[in-house]
């Protein structure tokens, strides 16, 4: 195996105009890693993987994939690596297979294997009995998996997938996982994924939480949600103005009123919660104790939930009239 | 360059486009309309002791060239249209030289347009135009050779373009002048002076000079200058494409 990382990036930096959308992002992926790239709409993701696949030219920093110099020799680059994007990027007109077989032949695949990758692809994410049908007729989720499969044709070393599971609803994207999973599993492939799902988050081995183009933690899920610590414990009481006072008298707590009861932030919330019962005078209806999630981990970084941006309605409904036409 | 993968790319712009009937119906009957309703309807104001031959032969070669100016150009609106659905990101991010990819769109329009010029040059025959069957199957590599030119221009424009529009816009405001000042509907002996010049300046002129003389006789300039114009003009054009397609970014 090739002793160099599979991704490389120091001091990576793009500026549009003005506007610096990554500012001297630096990481490491190994060989057979899921890598995650966490963070809001806006944050630097897509550029950062625009210039990974050679798609858009760095304004400064170094960038190594598979060995190979990004912007030295990007028809190496090209080879080594497959892409999912964010939007569809298939040619609904032609056929899934036919979508396959451009892709192999522009990729190089050996006539002889064509044939053979084709359908190991299509089996793989379950469209074989599709494969003569046009994409135009396939449903969401469909598209997103031939369009894995077609990044498998041509076997990459590193797959980069740019919001794999956006607007799939729950059980296809539990099944693209699955996918997922199973090719770093079976195939030792590095994938390398952006994303604004904390639950997405929680499938990489490692993740960057990444703001204003600047990454601000890096570590595994755990030991990010570790670093944030508390537990995060919700009590029902039919006197919550009297458990407040208990609260901030005896533990010095603030804890929120919310829908679920009042909320606030323990180390160990279960020990915590056997001695708020047995100590507090005040009757408890219910108790809740959850642990940190990559949500809290993002608040306690960024002092800011991930919202939920909606800036492709415009293109969407473009396309929606082109297609009328 | 690998010519296997430009013939893969030319042959999903072929599919697609015999695989869209209505379109396909509407593409091959539209220079028919033109014989009819121009080459009959105009015949008996035009004079035929100017040229040696009738309107209607006299129009066809020009129809001809006109639907290879027509389709070869918009032909490149599939680079908008890939561009909007995606499928542009997956070309560029392919290991494959630019270049490549423009030859093969330029292939993929002469290819459509020629089907479009062998409907025009079977049909003319049955609606009396005498056109010489050996003839116009030299004509065939000068139209192929200028619709790559044309689809080149094409290219040129689409890889600026960010929308319909926009596209739409700009190949109606450059296909116009280049079709009037053609020579496709009037010979061009005894012109006035301004527009003989602007039509010396056009290279469809000589794209249509060199169609209509192989085809029925009738012609202008010698053909070796109408042949050296119209490749010159592809080598032209087609080296614009590849560097305008080449500074594009998805």
């Amino acid at each position: 195996m090739n002793p160099s990382p599979a991704i490389e990036v120091r001091d990576l930096s793009k500026r549009f105009g003005d506007v610096e959308a990554v500012r001297g992002v630096s990481f490491t992926v190994q060989e057979g890693e899921i890598f995650g790239f966490l963070g809001p709409n806006g944050a630097g993701k897509t550029t950062t993987i625009k210039m990974l696949c050679t798609l858009l030219a760095p304004t400064s920093g170094v960038l190594r994939l598979a060995g190979f110099d990004v912007t030295k020799s990007p028809d190496d680059v090209r080879r080594a690596i497959g892409v999912i994007f964010q939007d569809p990027s298939l040619d609904d007109r032609l056929t899934a297979e036919e979508n396959l077989l451009l892709h192999a032949v522009v990729y190089g695949v050996p006539r002889a294997e064509r044939r053979a990758r084709l359908d190991e692809a299509l089996a793989f994410v379950d469209l074989a009995d599709r494969k003569k049908d046009l994409v135009r007729t396939f449903s969401g989720g469909m598209k997103r998996r031939l369009e894995i499969a077609r990044g498998l044709v041509h076997r990459p070393r590193v797959l980069f997938l740019d919001e794999p599971t956006t607007g799939l609803d729950p059980q296809t994207r539990k099944a693209t996982w699955e996918v997922l999973r199973g090719l770093r599993d079976r195939n030792g492939m590095t994938l390398f994924l952006t994303t604004h799902y904390m639950d997405e988050a929680e499938h990489c081995d490692r993740i960057a939480v990444i703001d204003h183009g600047r990454i601000v933690a890096e570590d595994s899920p755990e030991a990010l949600k570790r670093a944030v610590g508390k537990d995060v414990v919700f009590v029902r009481t039919n006197e919550p103005a009297a458990l407040c006072d208990v609260l901030a008298e005896r533990y010095g707590l603030t804890p929120d009123r919310t829908e679920e009861g009042l909320c606030f932030r323990v180390e160990d919330g279960e020990a915590f919660v056997v001695r708020l019962v047995s100590e507090a005078r005040v009757a408890v209806t219910g108790i809740a104790v959850r642990r940190p999630t990559l949500d809290d981990v993002f608040l306690a970084l960024t002092g800011r939930q991930i919202r939920n941006g909606n800036g492709d309605a415009g293109r969407d409904r473009m396309r929606a009239m082109a297609r009328r036409r | 360059m690998r010519a296997e993968v430009v013939y893969h790319l030319a042959r999903r712009d072929v599919v697609k486009f015999l695989r869209d009937r209505q379109n396909l119906v509407a593409t091959l009957v539209r220079p028919l309309l033109w014989i009819l309703a121009v080459g009959f309807g105009l015949r008996r104001a035009f004079d035929p002791g100017a040229t040696g031959v009738d309107f209607v032969s006299f129009l066809v070669p020009g129809v001809a060239t006109m639907a290879v100016l027509f389709s070869s150009m918009f032909s490149a609106i599939s680079i908008v249209w890939d561009r909007e659905f995606g499928f542009l990101k997956e070309l560029l991010v392919a290991p494959v030289p630019r270049a490549t990819l423009v030859l093969a769109k330029m292939i993929s329009a002469s290819v459509t347009s020629l089907l479009e010029v062998s409907v025009v040059l079977l049909v003319a025959p049955l609606l009396g135009a005498r056109i010489d069957p050996l003839g116009a199957l030299f004509a065939i590599p000068v139209l192929v050779a200028f619709g790559m030119a044309v689809s080149a221009l094409g290219i040129t424009v689409a890889s600026r373009m960010k929308t319909f529009e926009g596209f739409g816009g700009i190949v109606n405001f450059l296909i116009q002048p280049i079709f009037f000042f053609s020579g496709a509907l009037y010979p061009l002996d005894g012109l006035p002076p301004a527009l003989a010049v602007v039509v010396r300046l056009n290279p469809m002129s000589y794209a249509v000079d060199a169609t209509r003389g192989l085809c029925v006789g009738v012609h202008h300039f010698p053909i070796l200058l109408d042949a050296g114009v119209v490749l010159g003009t592809l080598a032209l054009v087609g080296a614009l494409a590849v560097r305008s397609f080449s500074r594009m970014q998805a």
